[in-house]
């Protein structure tokens, strides 16, 4: 037993290898990571190692060093302007609702007053006479800072029945209430709506939620996936922020359900 | 009074069926939706495309790298700080309230604490990032409470007057210790292992901090490596489509939870048994 544990403690001293560190956001994480294993297939003596923690922890870590490559899902702020953005991929923001339910498109003001709680039933906006269920996402998630900064509303006007972490949660809450609306990646609604989840996207400003067009960008809610570093990278991470911009990578991309951005 | 022994006792067969029912149809939920899908090659394949396709055997590998630093950490600690607070050294010393108020205060703290503080501990402070080893010492901070808990209240246990004999007869404490008292004590030794291993299977939001994300095969317990429940979590909140290897995974954690806890029990029947022959010899 002793045997295996020196030897385990020692074997990272024997083999070094090049290591990249990412942390930041859950939405960016799953996908970066099966990029990294096609890369390590590629460069046997590369490790990279993705870690989640959330958007705004990838802004933090890469400020204090403690990692090689922040994951942000958003448009960076001014106030983070210090830190070198690559994008690699596009990702719409869809509003879903149940699939029994018969309403398929709300305006923006609609929207607003159903989540600032003055819209408190689906009649009012043409639908069945049922109470509307809010679904919300927790603070720091970049999905809930795009919806807030669309609709120019603030977290604390926002009066929500649930309030939910990631994606598929939003997902699940609605696919099980059918009264509830909430807002999510587009990517991952088509994905799970394809699969035959009871969910609709509702279309907005005339415009279908889809892939499809937030590439071609006519859908107007959608988010940027950012890779940032707070110096010029250093030519590890280059080489691996390269492959990510790549042609191999993209495919990948779709995989996920994303937008791929190509190095121009 | 008849009717009220009548009425308590189907009251306490309600109660105890609800709580049966309520694991059976979670041990259901996951044994059906698994036993679908679930292959051999699950359980021996790397993970692929964030786990909706390939298997699980560097995460599982991860989970039992994490258990064992965790468990190498916990048992020494942990049967030694369970000694000095028995009832055996009557000394009430401040620092033995003071210890048994901490433990009794880390019990509860929620386990996302325990992470955040494993993280800027042992992930950033001590520099060992994001790897097996701080996400295993996160959780032996963890276990720690609940194993001194239980295995303390088997020490005290044990008749005082077992100690004050051998004290009679001039023995060492030492002495007393190893051929008296923790002989007795290894039934509770066994039930705050169990207990101590099923908290630390079971945790999430220590590790996705302190062992991380990555389902690579650790090479050293310097690297990065996803725990069973990460990876479930992962599947099930994160991942479009992780849904069936989520319940797979659950499946695999599961098992490996139950054939762990079967071991010890196992091992408590073998050694009741073995204690119960040197008895009829003397």
């Amino acid at each position: 037993m002793k045997i295996l544990i020196l030897s385990l403690l020692f074997c990272s001293q024997v083999y070094a290898v090049e290591k990249l560190v990412l942390t930041g956001s859950s939405t960016i994480a799953p996908v970066l990571s099966d990029i990294a294993k096609s890369f390590e297939k590629k460069n046997s003596n590369f490790r990279i190692d993705v870690q989640t923690g959330g958007s705004s922890r990838g802004v933090n870590d890469a400020r204090k060093k403690l990692n090689d490559i922040g994951m942000v899902s958003r448009k960076l702020k001014d106030s983070e302007k210090d830190l070198s953005v690559y994008t690699i991929a596009k990702d719409g923001i869809a509003l879903i609702t149940h699939s029994e339910n018969s309403i398929s498109s709300l305006t923006e003001t609609q929207v607003k007053q159903i989540y600032r709680g003055r819209i408190k039933n689906w009649k009012e906006v043409g639908g069945q006479d049922a109470a509307i269920v809010v679904v919300n996402k927790a603070e720091g998630r970049s999905t809930l800072e795009l919806f807030l900064k669309f609709f120019k509303l603030k977290n604390s006007e926002i009066n929500a029945s649930v309030v939910i972490g990631d994606n598929e949660q939003g997902i699940k809450a609605v696919a099980r209430n059918p009264n509830a609306i909430a807002y999510v990646s587009i990517g991952t609604a088509e994905f799970n709506q394809s699969v035959g989840t009871p969910i609709r996207l509702l279309d907005f400003k005339g415009v279908k939620a889809s892939v499809k067009n937030v590439e071609n960008g006519s859908y107007p809610i959608s988010r940027e996936l950012n890779l940032v570093t707070k110096d010029k990278p250093n030519s590890t991470a280059k080489l691996f922020i390269d492959y990510v911009l790549s042609k191999d990578a993209s495919s990948i991309i779709r995989e996920h359900y994303f937008v791929p951005v190509l190095k121009k | 009074m008849l009717i009220k022994i009548n009425f308590s006792k189907i009251f306490a067969t309600v109660f105890a069926g609800l709580v049966f029912l309520s694991m059976i149809s979670i041990l259901g939920d996951i044994l059906v939706s698994a036993f679908e899908h679930l292959s051999l090659s699950f359980l021996l394949e790397d993970v692929e495309s964030a786990g909706r396709k390939g298997g699980v055997f560097p995460v599982i590998v991860s989970t039992l790298l994490i258990l064992m630093v965790c468990m190498l950490v916990v048992l020494p600690l942990g049967i030694l700080t369970s000694i000095h607070l028995c009832k055996y050294h009557e000394k009430k010393s401040s620092l033995h309230f003071l210890i048994r108020k901490l433990i009794e205060v880390l019990s509860g703290v929620p386990s996302i604490v325990f992470g955040l503080f494993g993280n800027s501990f042992f992930s950033v402070i001590l520099d060992m990032g994001f790897s097996i080893l701080s996400g295993g010492l996160t959780l032996a901070l963890m276990a720690l409470p609940l194993f001194i808990y239980t295995f303390e209240r088997g020490l005290s246990s044990v008749p005082q007057k077992d100690y004050l004999v051998g004290k009679s007869l001039g023995l060492s404490s030492w002495r007393i210790y190893k051929e008296i008292i923790l002989p007795q004590a290894t039934p509770s030794l066994i039930v705050a292992s169990v207990l101590s291993i099923g908290r630390a299977l079971a945790e999430t939001a220590a590790l996705i901090f302190t062992s991380g994300y990555v389902d690579r095969m650790p090479e050293s317990l310097f690297d990065s490596g996803r725990a069973l429940s990460v990876h479930i979590y992962d599947l099930a909140m994160n991942v479009p489509g992780g849904d069936r290897n989520a319940y797979n995974s659950a499946f695999v954690l599961m098992f490996l939870i139950l054939s762990i806890n079967a071991f010890f029990h196992l091992l408590h029947k073998f050694y009741l048994r073995k204690s119960k022959a040197v008895e009829e010899i003397s």
